[in-house]
């Protein structure tokens, strides 16, 4: 292995624009260096930004480090360039086995099959999610793809994790401030919020945000355009999305400008999937 | 907030002009500044106050209108530092009526209460009877001013 | 500031497809400064609801530390209302408002208001 990563390594110098980048990526990977592998990747990323490998290498790196929000970004990143990406809809799979969404899980594996029938980690995935016995994460030593350590059979079938009730948005980076859950009255269900003094200023956002709410539904409906489905804004320091999980709740998200309304958007989508699921559990 | 009427055609349009302007006070009177609803008052003193000085600036600028050869204007609005005052006319099936509405800066603006005062008017075209209004006999004036201002004040 | 300045503005708006219509709103007031508007649209009612939700947006966005608005987009069904502060400061001021379709490419109109903003400044 030592001797694979110093020739790969070397092939990568001799030629930067190569594709080595992806087996020294990998290859570093399943040695547990985490962190060359990133730099590997990351490189890479820079110069092929448009190969759905590379931002897959990057999404399995991520999601080893927890960093599971930006991974789904990579793996959806990786989707829309190659829509049949089988590493991609796998990795996305598991992400959603993670939190709880088994449907989705399910779908990007029965995906990934229909362009992999072959592939028999993908059947072992399926049965183990079909089954309620949750994948492993893609760990350094494992195999690229969410293999099962373990058949179905051999397995005694586990509930899924369920979502943290205490905490609706855990597992979510920025769950501890930038996400917030409020009731149409303006009383805060869930997240928190603090403003860069590092006050808690959640409970007052929320009473703003019970009037915006209302005035966007007003807005949208007298001036003709429907059912209002979200309100992003960016702001001098950062940038803000409400979205409502369902008519009685808002939800809000929070980034600084370094993350872009595009990208709040996707954000504030899984978040509100999140949000509603919770919602819908506390009846 | 309380809104009250003396003709119960326009409760149901000023509740929804209060609701959708945010506006603070409002008052429905005929041009002689007859009270016919209010929303927001809590003293009567201070409704008869404001129903005939508002009365009283529409036939003022109703009359620099007519010397200037103009149709009446269209309303009247006055800003201050914290309120606005707005003064317009409507037609409703019982005759003209007045609406002179307070709104805070903070909470609404012009543009608003020009947006819901059209819708109110509309309302209060559709809702108001078409019967002819009765006439008001002095005699009959301090009785009906006393009985108009326990139905505004609830009592 | 003239009307040919006011008109350039909206126009570098209009132009972009799937805009209804754009228009000048006196943020304070809710009242039209400038408009050009496709038929069917109540460039009153525009004014007068885009000024309000400015204003609670910009009290929101202030509590929550993110600064004032620079941009904000109102996503609905069947349409999307897009709007930037203009000069004015960001007390009320002056907004550039856009009325679209709700596929209207959003960063080129973002753009387009942000030119309009500089235009009216």
């Amino acid at each position: 292995m030592a001797d694979d990563i110093r020739a790969l390594s070397a092939q990568l110098a001799q030629d930067p624009q190569s594709l080595v980048f992806l087996r020294l990526g990998e290859a570093l990977r399943r040695k547990g260096q985490l962190d060359a592998a990133l730099r590997v990747a990351i490189n890479g990323l820079e110069r092929h930004p448009h190969l759905a490998d590379a931002h897959d290498l990057y999404a399995r790196l991520l999601a080893d480090k927890h960093d599971y929000e930006r991974a789904f970004d990579e793996w959806d990143m990786a989707l829309r360039i190659a829509p049949s990406h089988t590493g991609a809809l796998k990795g996305l799979a598991f992400l959603y086995f993670k939190v709880g969404d088994v449907a989705q899980a399910e779908a990007h594996l029965e995906a990934a099959q229909r362009h992999e029938p072959d592939d028999p980690s993908i059947a072992q995935a399926l049965a183990m999610v079909r089954g309620g016995v949750s994948p492993p994460a893609p760990t350094p030593t494992a195999e690229t793809a969410p293999t099962p350590t373990a058949t179905p059979a051999a397995t005694a079938p586990t509930a899924a994790s369920p979502l943290d009730e205490s905490r609706v948005f855990a597992g979510l980076e920025g769950a501890q401030e930038g996400l917030l859950l409020l009731d149409a009255a303006g009383r805060v269900l869930g997240g928190a919020l603090r403003n860069p003094a590092g006050a808690d200023v959640a409970d007052a956002v929320a009473a703003y945000l019970a009037g915006v709410s209302q005035e966007a539904a007003r807005t949208a409906k007298l001036l003709g355009l429907g059912a209002w489905g979200g309100l992003s804004a960016e702001g001098q320091h950062g940038n803000v999305h409400l979205a409502q999980p369902s008519k009685d709740a808002l939800l809000l998200v929070v980034r600084d400008r370094g993350v872009p309304l595009g990208r709040l958007a996707i954000l504030a989508q899984r978040t509100t999937a999140m949000a509603r699921r919770w919602l819908e559990r506390q009846g | 907030m309380t809104t009250r009427a003396v003709e119960g055609w326009t409760l149901q349009p000023l509740t929804d002009f209060v609701r959708e302007a945010s506006v603070r006070l409002v008052l429905l009177m005929t041009p002689a500044g007859q009270v016919l609803a209010q929303s927001g008052f809590s003293r009567a003193v201070d409704v008869m106050s404001a129903a005939a000085l508002g009365a009283a600036i529409m036939a003022s600028t109703g009359e620099l209108a007519r010397q200037l050869r103009q149709a009446p204007f269209a309303a009247l609005n006055h800003q201050g530092q914290r309120h606005g005052i707005f003064l317009s006319s409507l037609r409703s099936e019982r005759g003209p009526v007045v609406v002179l509405a307070v709104y805070d800066l903070d909470v609404s603006s012009l543009g608003l209460v020009q947006l819901f005062f059209e819708q109110m008017a509309t309302d209060l075209q559709a809702a108001s009877p078409k019967t002819a209004s009765k006439q008001v006999l002095a005699a009959d004036f301090e009785r009906e001013l006393s009985e108009s201002l326990n139905t505004l004040f609830g009592r | 500031m003239t009307a040919a300045a006011f008109r350039h503005a909206l126009d570098l708006v209009t132009r972009v497809r799937g805009v209804r219509g754009a228009m000048l709103v006196s943020g304070d007031d809710g009242l039209v400064v400038a408009e050009q508007l496709m038929g069917g649209i109540k460039g009153t009612a525009v004014a007068a609801l885009a000024a309000s939700l400015s204003g609670r947006l910009r009290r929101a966005m202030e509590a929550a530390g993110v600064g004032v608005s620079v941009f904000w987009h109102l996503q609905a069904e069947q349409g999307a209302l897009l709007v930037v502060p203009g000069g004015g400061g960001d007390s009320g001021g002056l907004l550039i408002v856009a009325v679209a379709e709700p596929d209207v490419n959003i960063g080129l109109v973002r753009l387009e208001l942000l030119r309009a903003a500089e235009a009216v400044a």
